[in-house]
């Protein structure tokens, strides 16, 4: 017999998170207006209600898997499972707790973790260092950072959680989508022995169609946001990147796309702006910043600046085919991860990632380019400078460039980013 | 017997030396690259000089700020300064891995950067090896391929006709005896009265980096000669210390080490064991530059490669034993997420052997010299 509690106690920072989103969802319905930022309500309640079925499989003895945002989430629905996204999970904190994920950021830091290293990993490393997680296996792709590399090991050779690694070569190439299919399907067998579970497939393709279509709502939306003013409100962005793991391959997330669209194009028809009036038009090519999820709404009602996209509202990869074999089908899942942000720019050289930022400049009327240098980073560590120049060039853009950590605040806090955005607002009106 | 004011050793000073000079004159090129993982062989059997890059000497990197935030490794940051400044003008070609994220990033900066400087008319070939993050059959395959698309480029870029396997392999002899040479120095090092010291053995191994290998074996059997004939060092009162991590490539800082109490007995750095432990094993004469990979890819790896940590664990049990060590300096250059975790990891697991175990950061150019001094014979000390 299943002990409920026990099975459940092995994702206490699900239950953490669940707490965080049910009273965070309190707060923005009792406080906002029926129309106010939608993007957080209805993520929030999606989230929310997913949170809680993870919570009840876990106590039902499902097993725990963990995996990094760059293996997608949905790519594990061919088990039975409570998927985790290590990344995901000290950020979402980081953007609900009043403290954040910091008490965790500092426990692996004391046990050693250099202070320099991605604190999306810190974080989770924490909770599994003092057992708050417990996994039953943990997939990883070698990819897209030094950082995942480096910090992973921690579970495998000092956890003992078995740690599986599809590879992910660091070449845009043709061969490189069929290496990686074969590296994703050996990874998902493997994983399967590990938990003591044959991959359901057709499970799997089902999941992959409700990606399918998401993929076509986020297209409408990107196309929306040419208009100005932009039809979108910021907020929207960092509830994207939740809803991307969070509700991957389920009908929430289709349905958040839905209401969201909806809600583009009745503003886009009236010429509407969610918070009055557009004035400046951002362009975010990295992350934005997770610890501070109000900043965006302060973007938008203090400086009238639009964040059109950060790195996870550009990127869309091409429709998986799920109706041939599964060759076709594991060989669509590779180019999609390789397509995946951050992915992406870190499996290729620079180049193309400055030209999509230099085409996005001008397909979008961007006024300007804001570029969050993020501490554990270091495969962008030497871009901002080339893009900077790019923009200058050719189009006449500037960019801000902002040191920070964007999952912990003690390295630049908030009051400082706000100060120095609000600076360069200045000089651009 | 002095090494001091050696010629050989004397070229880890600089970054161009005569060696170089003279083969260029005969229109013969130079290749620069970053990282252990590149099939070097390959390269001389092209007759190209497979240079690695270094930064010795560097202590500012005000040029290369521009482009590289600070969170970057100082160390590729100083290799890029030197650049920029024209001070790697002389490099015919340029191979880069994925080793890590900061020193992946060169390809780009030295081809938007250094190559196309004003007043810089040289057209360098760029080459890129995308290097697998673990150790399975599947990825030897995918390196494999790598290599042969290598040799390819070369072929073309350098107009050679082909690179036969005849040409590689006498390469491969070539190379194999090198690394012999340089585990036959490392002997002479470990042992308990050592002919040469850890700053020394380093000077070596960077001298033996940047000049055709040809030579190179004729200057370490020199080497080997007058160790042999020298008289052995006191360490009696000095604390026997295993270095470990981020590359070195700077006497200043083992100087400082070994100035603070301590002999740096051995270690496990790109400079040193891990670029000569393992040899080329000539299973298949048809393919040789398969063997080549396989040594590459199946050798004592470095902290890239993510599911091989407990293989440097045990190399690392290994030589505490053999050099009868003391104590072990695990050391990362600040930013450095690989050797920083490995790091991590080692501090914890050596702790079961009851070794003193010290983990530093630290800059590549000596810039926190005192702080780091301190903590080094404080560690020394308490051994
Ligand atoms: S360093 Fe950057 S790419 Fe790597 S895990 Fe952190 S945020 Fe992601
Ligand atoms: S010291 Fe670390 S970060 Fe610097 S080049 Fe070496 S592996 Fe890369």
């Amino acid at each position: 017999m299943v002990n409920r509690v026990e099975m459940e106690n092995r994702i206490i920072p699900y239950k953490m998170l669940y707490e965080a989103v049910a009273s965070t969802q309190g707060l923005v319905d009792g406080i906002l207006p029926a129309h106010g930022i939608p993007s957080l309500k209805l993520g929030l309640g999606h989230i929310k209600s997913v949170m809680e079925d993870f919570i009840v499989k876990a106590g039902e003895g499902l097993p725990i898997i963990g995996h990094h945002f760059s293996f997608p989430t949905e790519y594990l629905y061919c088990f039975e499972c409570v998927p985790v996204c290590i990344e995901a999970t000290s950020y979402f904190l980081a953007a609900l707790l009043p403290n954040g994920s910091e008490p965790y950021y500092d426990l692996i830091t004391n046990w050693g973790h250099p202070f320099h290293t991605c604190s999306s990993q810190k974080g989770t490393m924490g909770m599994t260092l003092d057992d708050l997680f417990k996994f039953e296996a943990i997939i990883t792709p070698t990819a897209p950072c030094d950082n995942t590399y480096a910090s992973y090991p921690f579970f495998k050779y000092h956890k003992n959680i078995p740690l599986i690694t599809p590879d992910l070569p660091f070449l845009k190439a043709e061969k490189s989508y069929r290496y990686h299919a074969e590296e994703i399907k050996l990874g998902l067998e493997k994983l399967g022995k590990v938990i003591g579970q044959e991959p359901n497939y057709n499970k799997l393709k089902q999941v992959l169609e409700v990606e399918n279509q998401v993929t076509n709502l986020q297209m409408e939306i990107f196309e929306l946001k040419k208009a100005t003013p932009c039809p979108v409100e910021n907020m929207f962005n960092v509830m994207a990147a939740a809803a991307q793991i969070y509700l991957a391959g389920r009908e929430e997330k289709l349905e958040f796309y839905r209401q969201m669209l909806e809600i583009a194009k009745f503003r886009y028809k009236k010429k509407e702006h969610h918070a009055g009036e557009e004035k400046i038009r951002s362009i975010w090519p990295y992350m934005i910043v997770f610890f501070d999820l109000a900043m965006g709404e302060w973007l938008d009602r203090h400086l009238g600046m639009s964040i059109l996209f950060d790195i996870f509202n550009y990127n869309f990869a091409d429709p998986i085919n799920t109706k041939s074999d599964l060759e076709t089908l594991f060989y669509g899942m590779a180019k999609k991860a390789m397509e995946a942000p951050m992915t992406k720019q870190s499996a290729e050289f620079y180049y193309p990632f400055i030209e999509t930022c230099v085409q996005l400049a001008k397909d979008f009327s961007a006024d300007c380019f804001i570029f969050t240098s993020h501490l554990g980073c270091k495969q962008f560590g030497s871009v901002p400078q080339l893009l900077r120049e790019a923009l200058r060039d050719e189009v006449g853009i500037p960019m801000l460039l902002i040191d920070l950590d964007v999952g912990d605040a003690r390295f630049a806090s908030e009051k400082i980013i706000r100060e120095k955005i609000k600076l360069f607002a200045q000089t651009l009106l | 017997m002095s090494l001091e004011n050696d010629p050989f050793l004397n070229i880890s000073y600089s970054i161009i030396n005569p060696y170089i000079e003279d083969w260029q004159k005969s229109n013969r090129k130079v290749v620069g690259y970053y990282c252990t993982y590149i099939p070097e062989e390959l390269l001389h059997a092209a007759e190209l000089i497979p240079f690695r890059i270094r930064a010795t000497g560097t202590k500012d990197t005000d040029l290369a700020d521009i482009y590289m935030v600070r969170f970057t490794c100082s160390f590729v940051r100083a290799t890029l300064d030197l650049a920029l400044r024209g001070n790697y003008d002389f490099l015919d070609g340029f191979l880069v891995c994925n080793s890590c994220d900061h020193s992946r990033r060169m390809f780009e900066l030295f081809n938007l950067k250094v190559f196309n400087r004003e007043n810089f008319n040289k057209k360098v070939p760029q080459f890129y090896l995308a290097l697998p993050h673990v150790i399975t059959d599947e990825g030897f395959e995918w390196y494999k391929k790598e290599v042969e698309e290598l040799k390819e480029e070369l072929e073309k870029a350098y107009q050679i006709k082909e690179i036969t396997n005849e040409m590689l392999l006498e390469s491969i002899n070539i190379y194999n005896e090198n690394r012999k040479l340089l585990r036959n120095i490392h002997k002479l090092r470990v042992q308990e009265k050592p002919k040469l010291t850890g700053s020394e053995f380093l000077q070596i191994n960077m001298a033996n980096s940047s000049i055709p290998k040809d030579i190179a074996n004729q200057e370490l059997n020199r080497i080997i000669s007058a160790l042999k004939s020298r008289k052995a060092i006191d360490v009696s009162n000095k604390k026997r210390i295993l270095l470990v991590g981020s590359i070195v490539d700077d006497i200043d800082f083992t100087q400082l080490i070994e100035n603070s109490g301590a002999f740096i007995a051995s270690d496990f750095l790109c400079f040193g064991t891990r670029n000569f432990n393992d040899d080329v094993q000539l299973v298949n004469y048809d393919d040789p530059l398969e063997n080549i990979t396989k040594r590459l890819y199946y050798r004592l790896s470095c902290p890239r490669m993510m599911d091989d940590h407990l293989r440097r664990l045990d190399f690392l049990k290994e030589e505490i034993n053999r050099a009868k060590v003391d104590g072990v300096l695990l050391q990362r250059i600040n930013n450095c997420d690989l050797h920083g975790c490995d790091n991590m990891l080692f501090t914890h697991e050596l702790k079961e052997l009851d070794i003193p175990v010290l983990n530093i950061d630290r800059e590549f150019y000596q810039s926190d010299t005192t702080r780091l001094q301190t903590r080094i014979e404080a560690f020394i000390e308490m051994i």
